[in-house]
Parts: C-alpha cells; sequence; structure tokens
C-alpha cells in the first residue's frame, strides 16, 4: 500500500464560503490521501459540504484555512491550463449538445493539451481511442448524444474524463439516476480504470452497497466532525459506517453488511442452514414479528422447506411468506 | 474524415450560393437591367449606359456589399451568444447594444425637440448616424463589459443585458413622445434599417470594424466548443470563463454594435442563422459552425435584400420587416420539423 504515489493531499482544511469579511464555514478538519491507482468514494449526507470539498480539491472554491497539495505542490500555483491536466470530473449537470457525437466529446478532453485551434494530433487521436476502448464504448463512437441512454451517456462521459489524461479523476454521482446493473458497471468500469491506468479516482456516492464492494478507499463525511478515512471493510468493523446515519432509526449491520432499522435483538430462535438466516430475519422485521416469544423457532432446513415451532405446534412450511402468515394468523 | 469532406463541400456550395445571390441582388431594383449588360459590365468594367453604371456601381454593389458583411455579423455574434450561454434563443440584441445603438441615434434624431436645441441642424446625415449610433452601442458595451467583468454567473449577465435593452427603449419612447412627426419619420425610418445608406468609404470602415470584432472568436474558437458541455465542464477543461465571457462580450458588442450603425437594427438574422447552420451542417463543432454561419448568413441577408426591392416595383420594403417575415416563419418551420431543443 505504502509504495501508491499520492496525488493529492490535505491537512486541516477548513471550508466554506467568503463574502467580504463574513465566513461561513462548511467544514472542518478535513484530512485526507488521495493515491494513484485507488478508487475511493466519498460518502455523506445531503448539505455536509461535498460539493464544497470537491470544489476545494478541484480549484474552483480555494479552503479558508489549509492548501490542498497537488503532487506536493499547493493547488493555488497551477493555473487552469495545468490544472485541467491534472484532474478532469465527471459532474452530475446533464450535456445538451446533441448534435455532439460520442468521439467528438471524449475528443473534447483533449482541449488542454492541444493548440489553439484545437485539432487532435495522431498522438491526441490514440488517448481518445484508447479511452473509448477501455470504457466498452467503440460501439456507440459516431451516435449523437441524444441517442445515448443514461447509462451509456455516464460512459462516455467517464471516457471523455479519461482522455483529458489527468492523474486524477472527480466524479459527482455517477450512478445517480442509473439502473440497477448499470450503476454497478459504472462503479467496476471506475474500480478498473483506477487500476489499469494508474489513476486516483474519487467518487460522490449515495449507493453504499455498490460502494463497499468497490472502493478502496471511504471518505465519510459527517456535520462538525473530522473526514474518517479507511479501507470501507476497517470502517464496517470499526462500526465507522454507522457515522453515515445518525439518526436513531437506522444503523448499519455487520452481518446483514447493508442499512437496517433499528429494534432490539431478535427474539425469535431461527436455526438451520445459516447463510439464509437474513433474509428470515428481514421478513421477520418487515412483518413487525422479531420480537415475539422466545418459545417460537424456526427452522431453516432449506430454501423450500422450513419447519416452525410457534405456541406449542409444529408447521412444515415451503417458504418464507408461509412461516410468515402462520405467525399473523396465529400470534394475533 | 469524410465529415470534414462534406463541410468543406457544403462551404464551398455556399461561397457559390452567395455568388449566385450576389447577380440576383444586384440585377433587382426600380430600373431594369438586362443580366447579361450586369454581367458584361462587371467582367469589363463597361456599361453600354452610363446610368446604368451609376446604378451598379453606387447603388446596388455596395448595398450587395452591406448585406453580405451584415449578415456574417450578425450570424457570427449570434453563435457565440447561443452557445455561450447555452441557450437556443439568444441573438445579438439580448446584450442591449443594439438598443444602446437605438438610443444613440434617438437622442441625435428626436432630443433635438424634446430638450428644445437643434444637434445637428435639420438634415441628418449618414456618418452623423453611423456616429451617434456607434456611441449609443459603445456605452452600452462598457457598460456591458463592466458587468461581465463583475458578475459571476452568465445568466445574470443576461437578464442585465435584458433590462439594459428594456431601459433603453424606454427612454427612446419617451423620447419619441416628445418629439415631432418629422424626427419620429425619420427615427421609424432608420429602426426599419436599411443596407442601402452605404458608400465604399464607409463599406471601408464597417469591413474593418468587424474584423475586429471577429478576432476575438478566432482567438478563442476552441473554447466555444468546451463550452459545449456547459461553464463547469469548460472550466475543468483550462478554459478561462471570466476571460471568454468578457471577450464575448466585446467581440458581439462591436459586431453587433457596428451593424445595428450602420444598417439599423436587422431582426432575426442573428437568431434563426446559427439554428440553419447547425441543421445544415449537422455539427456542433464551431470549426465549421462560425465560417458556416457566416456564409448562410450573408446569402440569407442577401436573398432578403432581394425580396424586399421587389423587380418592376419602385417600393423597397423595409429590410427588418422582410429579414422578420421570412425568419420568422422559417424558425417556426425548423422548430416543428425537429426535436428543437435536443438539436441544439
Amino acid at each position: 500500500m505504502s509504495d501508491l504515489k499520492t496525488i493529492l493531499k490535505a491537512n486541516n482544511l477548513k471550508l466554506g464560503y467568503r463574502k467580504g469579511p463574513k465566513e461561513t464555514v462548511v467544514a472542518e478538519n478535513i484530512s485526507f490521501e488521495l493515491k494513484a491507482g485507488e478508487l475511493t468514494c466519498l460518502l455523506g449526507p445531503n448539505g455536509v459540504g461535498k460539493s464544497t470539498l470537491l470544489k476545494a480539491i478541484h480549484g474552483q472554491n480555494p479552503p479558508l484555512e489549509g492548501d490542498v497539495l497537488l503532487e506536493g505542490k499547493a493547488l493555488s500555483s497551477f493555473d487552469q491550463r495545468s490544472l485541467a491536466r491534472k484532474i478532469s470530473v465527471v459532474l452530475t449537470e446533464k450535456i445538451s449538445s446533441a448534435n455532439l457525437t460520442v468521439g467528438q466529446l471524449v475528443g473534447l478532453g483533449r482541449t488542454p493539451h492541444t493548440g489553439w485551434l484545437g485539432r487532435l494530433s495522431p498522438a491526441d487521436k490514440m488517448i481518445v481511442e484508447n479511452a473509448i476502448s477501455v470504457t466498452n464504448t467503440q460501439y456507440l463512437h459516431d451516435r449523437r448524444l441524444s441517442e445515448l441512454s443514461d447509462g451509456q451517456l455516464q460512459k462516455v462521459m467517464i471516457a471523455r474524463a479519461l482522455a483529458q489524461d489527468g492523474e486524477l479523476m472527480i466524479l459527482d454521482e455517477p450512478t445517480a439516476h442509473l439502473d440497477l446493473v448499470n450503476r454497478y458497471e459504472v462503479m467496476h468500469l471506475l474500480r478498473e480504470i483506477a487500476q489499469r491506468q494508474n489513476k486516483a479516482i474519487l467518487v460522490v456516492t449515495h449507493d453504499l452497497d455498490i460502494a463497499i464492494d468497490t472502493a478502496d478507499q471511504f471518505w465519510i463525511m459527517q456535520c462538525g466532525a473530522p473526514l474518517s478515512t479507511g479501507s470501507p471493510e476497517d470502517l464496517i468493523l470499526k462500526n465507522k459506517i454507522n457515522l453515515l446515519l445518525p439518526s436513531a432509526i437506522l444503523q448499519f449491520s455487520k452481518e446483514l453488511g447493508k442499512v437496517e432499522p433499528i429494534v432490539d435483538r431478535i427474539t425469535v430462535v431461527i436455526d438451520g442452514v445459516m447463510e439464509l438466516r437474513k433474509w428470515v430475519i428481514l421478513a421477520l422485521r418487515k412483518a413487525n414479528l422479531e420480537r415475539l416469544d422466545s418459545s417460537t423457532k424456526i427452522i431453516i432446513n432449506s430454501e423450500e422447506d422450513f419447519t416452525l415451532d410457534h405456541q406449542g405446534h409444529i408447521y412444515q412450511l415451503n417458504s418464507i411468506s408461509e412461516v410468515i402468515q402462520k405467525l399473523k394468523k396465529s400470534g394475533l | 474524415m469524410d465529415k470534414s469532406l462534406s463541410s468543406t463541400l457544403l462551404i464551398l456550395s455556399g461561397l457559390l450560393l452567395i455568388a449566385v445571390l450576389f447577380l440576383l441582388n444586384i440585377s433587382i431594383g426600380s430600373v431594369f437591367i438586362p443580366m447579361d449588360e450586369i454581367f458584361k459590365g462587371i467582367w469589363s468594367g463597361e456599361f453600354s449606359r452610363s446610368s446604368w453604371e451609376t446604378i451598379i456601381k453606387t447603388y446596388r454593389i455596395p448595398k450587395a456589399y452591406t448585406a453580405i458583411l451584415a449578415g456574417i455579423g450578425l450570424s457570427i455574434s449570434g453563435l457565440q451568444m447561443q452557445t455561450f450561454f447555452r441557450n437556443p434563443l439568444a441573438g445579438p440584441f439580448v446584450l442591449g447594444i443594439s438598443s444602446g445603438a437605438g438610443l444613440g441615434v434617438a437622442i441625435m434624431v428626436m432630443a433635438g425637440s424634446a430638450f428644445g436645441l437643434t444637434l445637428f441642424g435639420s438634415g441628418v446625415g449618414v456618418w452623423a448616424t453611423i456616429i451617434s449610433a456607434t456611441v449609443g452601442a459603445i456605452s452600452v458595451l462598457l457598460l456591458m463589459s463592466l458587468t461581465a467583468w463583475k458578475v459571476k454567473d452568465s445568466m445574470t449577465l443576461l437578464i442585465v443585458g435584458l433590462m439594459f435593452g428594456s431601459a433603453t427603449s424606454a427612454i427612446i419612447s419617451v423620447l419619441a413622445y416628445f418629439s415631432d412627426a418629422e424626427q419620429l419619420k425619420t427615427f421609424t425610418i432608420w429602426s426599419m434599417g436599411s443596407l442601402g445608406s452605404m458608400d465604399y468609404s464607409q463599406l471601408k470602415v464597417f469591413l474593418l470594424t468587424l474584423i475586429v470584432g471577429a478576432i476575438p472568436i478566432l482567438i478563442f474558437l476552441k473554447s466555444y466548443n468546451a463550452m459545449l458541455l456547459g461553464e463547469t465542464y469548460a472550466e475543468s477543461m483550462g478554459v478561462n470563463i471570466h476571460r471568454l465571457r468578457w471577450a464575448m462580450v466585446i467581440s458581439t458588442g462591436i459586431l453587433a454594435g457596428a451593424t445595428t450603425a450602420f444598417c439599423g437594427p436587422i431582426a432575426f438574422i442573428g437568431i434563426a442563422v446559427p439554428h440553419m447552420a447547425r441543421l445544415v451542417f449537422k455539427t456542433s463543432d464551431h470549426r465549421i459552425l462560425f465560417p458556416a454561419s457566416a456564409i448562410i448568413g450573408a446569402a440569407v441577408l442577401l436573398l432578403c435584400d432581394a425580396i424586399s426591392q421587389m423587380p418592376s416595383s419602385a417600393q423597397t420594403l423595409p429590410i427588418n420587416s422582410v429579414t422578420s417575415l421570412i425568419g420568422a416563419p422559417m424558425v417556426i418551420w425548423l422548430i416543428l420539423r425537429r426535436n428543437f431543443s435536443k438539436e441544439f
């Protein structure tokens, strides 16, 4: 891990906006490190300052205190063009230029590298074609943007950012508005790009499940507290993921690997095939049945065979929903 | 490769179309001159009647040149505005610069009676009109560039421009209310636009101004392509939005301001032509769109001018009305024909 090159580093940033003498502080104690070859996910509730952090990293809104260091040099010492050669972005705003073809769009990524007419050299064209093939969008090359689905559009936007060929790629909620498969595809694509092209990639996302599956590093941002960083697995074991869930209603279950409502311990005894246990728990929870008296026992024999021991009766049932129905009928 | 080839072919045929329309334009007028006489005259410089020579050389040819230059100036400033503001309805007039020119002319023509003093005697010369329009346009241009320098948000700039336009129009109305009938008529005729009031010395100045106004476009050509993705993306690709915004205001200000100063307000060309260029050339690349808009703008204005002086009629229609009468249905047709908002 330690031999990975650090691209971006910051210590104790204070983020916010300055208007005249008035300072509006959005977040404090922000320290982080971004390494080449790693996919980092930035998570946090709406309004916590993720966008402000991105703007600070991208040089649009310098921090009130502290410096962001890009490859060891202060971000403010870069001019816009040389910054554009280091950092590329994928934003949430929609592209309205429908006449643009995918090839042209990705070609625009070379803008900070080309001369005043923006003509692509053979080397530029190679980089563009490579970006398109890495994102598996060759078949879209001559399509116009208006003909693309949201998922395809996101992939070609990633190709454009890749063609810009910086060390760092920042993506603001690239999986919003995408269907399940595309969410996975986009995040796994980013993971692949980070590893194979040795880029540092920072993704803002709200998709906790997919982020846990794909990210090397998590940055968890919360109101009034320092940024918590670490690998998702470590953060899960240390219960740090719960920082994302400050309310008393939700918590992250290490066992289920997902967010669940907080309830007292399950009193129903569940036995049998342990891998299937979580689905029974889930169904019980939805039916508000998890706190039945502890004399109730469910034995999972297989996916299609459940034994229910309830109020002295023993039932042989074929599905979880039958178990729930039986419990509901007799329990009430 | 074949795409850039077809663009080149389209641009060449556009140039040919301009040549044809140019000949058509100078052959039409209140005095009938046979086509072969015009060909012969242009070729050899000798006309069989000296009156024809005068008409062609001192009236019709400068007017056709004016149409070409005004068409180019308005369309390329319209294209800049539409791309910069990411708004298909933006045009060279939204920054209030031509209203400024109008105000200049209105003050010169009408303020005499409104304030009880005479600025230019009784007659209003061409140069006087041009100078006062230029002063008006430059004043608004300065205000707008100051705003462009100050504000961070382009939408703010657009709204400020519209407000400048409304304010100047209001002042013009007040002036019109207090002026007498003859002055009002002079101003109204100016506001209908005219391509035919220039001689070669004025044409030279017009051409030079347009070249100066087009220089910022050449410098920032690449940035306009990056702007297709919106301001934030453009910035992330190294475009200095602040500088581009300023250059855009200066460039459209000079192009639209000069055109209005020399020809009066001419509607629709600035809004409609960039859309036609996008449709015909099927591209968003500004390296093609700028020359394409220039060519189509010149051709359309030549055509409109030809229509405005229908053959065997002594009357000419005001050019501003013709461009609107032809432009409005054209834009409606374009919008209905294809998915307009997606096209942009």
